[in-house]
């Protein structure tokens, strides 16, 4: 027994003779996510500190002789005097696969009642971005599963896609295809076995947003099959600024694990106008020089940091991010959305007039690009989509011209019906994104004039109908299509009698 | 109203820079200070003297080194502790004891923003935050 005691004897006095050195403050003023702390002289840029209660901050205004700090968690139980101490950590959230199908918060804790998520791994949320040496050009398509943009304004792994438009126009809409899409890639790729399958993990970041909306989200990736591939990051709007601030950070870390370990995954920041929102408040709080629309100075870096993380990585693996951002009465030229477009390898611009028109997803052929171009495409949609989008583009500007004369020559006509047509076949409805082979069999058919003799009205119809038999019939084809990736002639003749048996078969 | 107080911090530091003799607060030079705000009444007078408390607050704790105590602690360890302070810190720091029986046992000497923790409470702490 006296062994037994002696050992803890000497625990004791081991444990009393180790001082720990921390470097303390106190809270001088605590207002809206906000503390200025008194002391803390050894605190450095961006470091955690402690707060009673278990809330902590992070150090972002280190003056002369105060700190100014983000609190995140609740800061009710604060007030002046306060001791704060200094950690020596960077904010760090866990990663890894044990987050796929959760709901975290801004620092990573489960708020789905799901419990524990037993997570091995923790990244800093704030990361250098990869450098030059290790990077790779994009050159692996994304697929979104929505017909207009896989054929026109293709996106690649690794590439930043800005998604822009006036609110209502469908922007979280093309994030949730997207993300369902590769969850159905995931499931087919998984199942056949193939070694050489690279699935696509999805983090999304919803920043700002109302609770209800996070819900109805995560209900129709639920829906859809799709959590189980997904990582749910909320910072909504009941959220403090802080929080919401830290969120895009703590998602692109997740996605960073992923890219690291040689898995592609792609990000939905959602939205980082709302983002930015907070990042102004929380500047003006820490009482910052406010500069255009009362952002702070480093409002590009705030965003151009983040995104700068998304990349395809030599030898590892790949981060794609969709940002979003609203714009008011669709304007591109606010503060903002010219900051990222700058930054991002391209956007798609949804327009109001053609969601009101009924025209979705809104996409605007003339505003919206991919910079990365047909690198990010598989030959077989550059094939039967290659022109499409100057076709459109030229069916816009004719018929805007086309709205001042009634007169107008055959070419014309025929110019404006073709266009009419892609349009209604490029019609898509949410939550149903579309094989890339499919794509590519309806395609196929518009550029053989399948529908030139179906009425404009019905075009959607007859490509529904295209679909329908295409799936149910002709499976073996779209699985052809889809390992080949590309049109040979035996492939093309094939879809031609495809085409012909399933228009014989169909009466409008 | 934010302006002010930037002003007045401002003056606070002057003041507070005027303050210093050998790198130490002197008690003649701050006697000056307030009597110069007696008589001349800068603008927020309330504003600067709280901010010049403040600054100098914080110089003396730099060179005080107080020792908070659980159990018995005598003149010699008190002298030990403010001569190793003085070779940390490279300035002159004297010790003063202040007993605490939250601490159950052990010491936490507290120099300026600095707190060096080795007592059981603080131990019990970490287990607890730990845990």
């Amino acid at each position: 027994m006296s062994t037994v005691l002696e050992q803890i004897e000497q625990q004791i006095a081991k444990l009393s003779s180790k001082a720990v050195k921390k470097n303390t403050g106190n809270i001088r003023t605590v207002a809206d996510g906000v503390a200025k702390i008194d002391g803390l002289s050894d605190v450095m840029y961006n470091e955690m500190v402690q707060f009673p209660g278990g809330a902590i901050g992070i150090a972002l205004n280190l003056e002369e002789d105060e700190v100014g700090c983000v609190i995140l968690g609740d800061i009710s139980q604060l007030k002046e005097g306060d001791e704060v101490t200094t950690t020596g950590r960077l904010l760090s959230v866990p990663v890894g696969k044990e987050l796929l199908g959760r709901t975290v918060d801004a620092l990573g804790n489960p708020v789905d009642g799901k419990g524990p998520l037993g997570a091995k791994e923790f990244y800093p949320v704030e990361r250098i971005a990869p450098g030059i040496i290790v990077r790779k050009g994009v050159s692996q398509p994304l697929f979104t599963g929505i017909m207009a943009l896989d054929s026109m304004i293709p996106i690649g792994r690794g590439q930043r896609e800005l998604i822009i438009g006036d609110r209502g126009t469908g922007k979280t809409t093309i994030t949730i295809d997207t993300i369902i899409n590769q969850a159905k890639i995931n499931k087919v790729g998984l199942a056949s076995g193939d070694k050489n399958f690279r699935p696509v993990y999805s983090i999304y970041v919803a920043v700002g947003q109302k609770n209800s909306n996070i819900v109805r989200t995560l209900s129709a990736l639920e829906a859809a099959g799709a959590l189980e591939f997904t990582v749910v990051v909320a910072a909504p709007a009941a959220d403090n600024p802080a929080n919401q601030y830290i969120a895009p950070y703590s998602g692109a870390a997740m996605g960073e694990w992923f890219m690291e370990n040689g898995m592609d995954a792609l990000i939905v920041y959602d939205d980082l106008s709302k983002h930015a929102v907070a990042y102004r408040q929380i500047s003006l709080i820490l009482k910052r020089p406010s500069g255009r629309e009362a952002y702070p100075g480093d409002v590009f870096y705030l965003h151009s940091r983040l995104l700068e993380r998304a990349a395809r990585l030599d030898g590892k693996g790949s981060l794609t991010a969709l940002p979003i951002v609203e714009t008011l009465a669709g304007d591109v030229s606010a503060y903002i959305p010219t900051n990222i477009i700058s930054i991002t390898d391209g956007q798609i611009f949804l327009e109001t007039d053609l969601f009101n028109q009924g025209i979705r997803p809104a996409v605007s052929v003339g505003l919206s690009v991919s910079r990365v171009g047909s690198a990010a495409q598989i030959k077989a949609t550059k094939q039967v989509g290659g022109k499409l989008k100057g076709e459109l583009a030229q069916f816009r500007e004719l018929a805007a011209f086309a709205q001042f004369g009634s007169d107008l020559d055959a070419k014309t006509k025929a110019q404006l019906e073709r266009g009419n047509r892609i349009v209604e076949l490029f019609k898509q409805p949410a939550f149903a994104p579309q094989p890339i082979e499919l794509q590519v069999a309806v395609l196929f058919a518009m550029q053989k004039g399948l529908f030139e003799n179906v009425e404009i009205q019905k075009v959607s119809a007859a490509a529904a109908s295209l679909k329908n038999f295409f799936t149910t019939r002709k499976d073996a084809l779209l699985a052809e299509i889809r390992t080949k990736a590309a049109l040979d002639k035996d492939l093309e003749a094939r879809l031609q009698a495809a085409c012909e048996e399933w228009k014989s078969s169909y009466s409008a | 109203m934010a302006s002010h107080a930037k002003a007045a911090q401002k003056f606070a530091r002057q003041l507070f820079a005027m303050s210093i003799v050998d790198g130490a607060v002197s008690a003649d030079r701050v006697a000056g200070v307030l009597e110069y705000v007696e008589k001349h009444h800068p603008a927020n007078p309330v504003m600067v003297l709280k901010a010049y408390r403040r600054l100098v607050a914080a110089e003396i704790a730099k060179s005080l080194a107080v020792v908070e105590h659980a159990g018995a602690i005598n003149d010699a360890m008190l002298a030990a502790i403010a001569a190793s302070m003085t070779k940390k810190y490279g300035r002159s720091v004297t010790a003063t004891a202040r007993p605490s029986p939250a601490l159950l046992a052990g010491l936490r000497v507290q120099v300026g923003d600095d707190i060096y923790e080795s007592s059981v409470a603080g131990q019990l702490a970490v287990l607890a935050a730990s845990v």
